[in-house]
């Protein structure tokens, strides 16, 4: 029998192993240069805690039951993580807290959709920040790595749910129509969507506001015609801070990379302000994605401002693969035969030189040549 | 899963998936009306990718459009709701193309003994359909029991040799319907054909927003949303009523 691993599961060999790590390493440095600080968290948590800050995971999360009959579930994704070691373990340390982290996230797909299960999603946050300075400087990070790794051509895309939020306040309707509004939208229905403002229960002049607003994007000039939208209805004010967090987008010269567009809508119970989803040509699902979550934190009685994102480390790969980059992989190595000690003294001495070296203690001659071969590498026998 | 290569057409031409069978002609007629080069396309044959001037046109089964669109191997289609619902995959829906109309409807045999007699006595329903979730939500929302089976052709089948008590199917005109024998017994959801976009694509690529402008010129805005019939109205009573 040739043992298998379950659907949606896969190993990494080493050819891809080296690709990956490249690109977190291009990453973490990129972060780590910005001051984030790397934190981890564990696979599993209690089901209920995290459902408790994600909203409704069923359907998404694994979940198990441990040996005391409690529910748990492995990590869906790694900012609700940590939101909790937030809450639970640094209350006390005052300050803007900014984290980064690469890990394994896992998430429920039906069968013979073609979806992995587990994905590796690198990322940051800030903790306790709000503001245009905060947003302004998720987004710059964002298109550094994407830089760092030695992407050639992509996109950031730049909304704020906050529009939609003012605007379904100000069409003033029922709590019904609202979250079939932010539904529509969520589920990115924009038939749905335009029918629910036609309703003759709202101002038509509301509706067509609802229907122009999500279909407003270009670069700086599509903020001041989102803000001409929004005036009639008082409510541009939200559009001021995302304003500012242009200008400083700017000042990061990286505004080069970044479309503003509002018609970004995704989990309206999640995110509160702005939202970011990364695009490259040839890649028909966004590279990493992520926003300000303001109300996360209180789901754990530790309410903070928040602002992040994630990458998909395997849509990464995807994308430097369609543009043609190889990220920097270690040379071959020198596979070192002959004597075993005088190998091993040949070994450290290639070693300390900065050479990487696979020892073949005893192999002389061909068969050295053949274990190099298999390698890629070069053979030197030792005496 | 993403599609390799997607987008990147060859000469960077937009990728478009069009559905063959009942839509294929309105969706074409609809295309070269927007503006599009579509020769090629009114006798295409049996070639799957037909390249014009404008774009690349993916012959598609119409099931496979929002599989082609979700994935990135196409920028954009065109798609029944009824197709969009069941595959419940991410596209964006962008436009109600207004042609293409049908309904979701339960089925049964009109020469079948009572249903409702026949549901409180077994305690469960048997379903028929290609479209088991469409089916199973239907049936949840009301509080019916239900057993599906999923089946790829000639639904109207399913009740006349006892595999099923009812279906679910679309239906045009109810013709093929009544040919059978068959009635309708409550409506589940209208469809009508839909243009969709890849996330991807309607963020990056300014064609895709260009197409559903010229398509929404031409198209009769509907301002319906997906209508759910009453759950009160159900034929299958629940427990206790």
């Amino acid at each position: 029998m040739r043992p298998v691993t379950p659907r949606g599961f896969r190993d990494v060999l080493p050819r891809e192993a080296a690709q990956r790590e490249a690109i977190e390493h291009s990453c973490a440095e990129v972060f780590s240069a910005w001051g984030y600080e790397r934190v981890e968290t564990p696979v599993i948590e209690v089901f209920e805690t995290l459902q408790r800050a994600a909203g409704d995971l069923e359907g998404t999360a694994f979940r198990l039951f441990d040996l005391d009959g409690q529910l748990l579930a492995l990590r869906p994704d790694m900012t609700v993580p940590i939101a909790r070691l937030v809450a639970a373990r640094m209350e006390q340390r005052p300050g803007v807290k900014r984290f980064r982290y690469a890990g394994e996230v896992f998430r429920e797909h039906e069968s013979l959709r073609g979806q992995s299960r587990q994905f590796t999603q690198i990322g940051i946050e800030i903790v306790g920040a709000s503001g245009p300075g905060a947003d302004a400087e998720v987004v710059a990070v964002l298109v550094e790595a994407l830089n760092a790794i030695g992407l050639t051509d992509f996109t950031v895309a730049l909304g704020d749910v906050a529009v939609l939020f003012a605007l379904v306040d100000a069409a003033g309707c029922d709590d019904a129509w609202r979250s079939e509004v932010f539904r529509a939208a969520h589920e990115s229905n924009l038939v749905a969507f335009d029918g629910l403002t036609r309703d003759d229960r709202i101002a038509e002049s509301a509706g067509a506001a609802l229907r122009a607003a999500i279909r407003t994007r270009g670069g700086s000039e599509a903020i001041e015609a989102c803000r001409a939208i929004v005036e009639p209805f008082g409510c541009a004010a939200v559009l001021d801070e995302f304003a500012q967090t242009w200008k400083l987008i700017e000042t990061a010269a990286v505004a080069d990379r970044v479309v503003v567009d509002f018609g970004i809508m995704r989990s309206f119970d999640y995110y509160t302000g702005i939202v970011v989803e990364a695009y490259a040509p040839g890649v028909g699902l966004p590279l990493g994605a992520g926003g300000r979550y303001d109300g996360v934190l209180a789901a754990y009685d530790a309410p903070a401002p928040a602002v992040g994102f994630a990458l998909g480390l395997e849509r990464l790969t995807i994308a430097l693969t369609e543009q043609g980059v190889t990220p920097d992989v270690a040379a071959a190595p020198v596979v070192v035969g002959g004597d075993a000690e005088a190998a091993f003294v040949e070994a450290a001495r290639r070693r300390a030189a900065g050479q990487r070296v696979v020892l073949a203690p005893g192999l002389t001659g061909d068969r050295l040549a053949e274990e190099a071969g298999a390698l890629g590498a070069e053979a030197v026998e030792a005496r | 899963m993403i599609a390799a290569g997607g987008r990147a057409g060859r000469g960077g031409r937009l990728r478009i998936a069009v559905p063959k069978g009942a839509l294929f002609r309105d969706s074409v007629r609809a295309l070269s009306a927007a503006g599009l080069d579509t020769a090629g396309l009114d006798e295409p044959g049996r070639q799957l990718i037909v390249t014009t001037a404008d774009a690349e046109f993916i012959i598609a089964k119409p099931t496979d459009v929002p599989v082609y669109v979700a994935y990135g191997a196409a920028d954009c289609g065109i798609a029944g709701r009824d197709v969009l619902v069941e595959a419940a995959l991410e596209v964006v829906e962008m436009l109600d193309l207004g042609f293409g109309a049908c309904r979701f409807v339960v089925a049964g045999s009109e020469d079948a003994p009572d249903l409702e007699e026949r549901y409180g006595q077994m305690g469960v329903l048997r379903v028929a359909t290609k479209y088991p979730r469409i089916a199973a939500a239907h049936f949840e929302a009301r509080g019916v029991q239900v057993e599906i089976v999923k089946l790829n052709g000639n639904i109207e089948l399913a009740p006349l040799i006892g595999i099923a008590d009812v279906i679910v199917d679309i239906t045009a005109t109810g013709t093929t319907l009544e040919q059978n024998r068959l009635s309708i017994i409550e409506e589940v959801l209208p469809s009508t054909a839909r243009f969709v976009g890849n996330p991807a694509a309607v963020r990056t690529d300014p064609r895709v927003l260009d197409l559903a402008r010229a398509l929404s010129v031409l198209s009769v805005e509907s301002t319906e949303g997906p209508h759910i019939a009453d759950p009160k109205a159900s034929p299958f009573p629940t427990e206790g009523e």
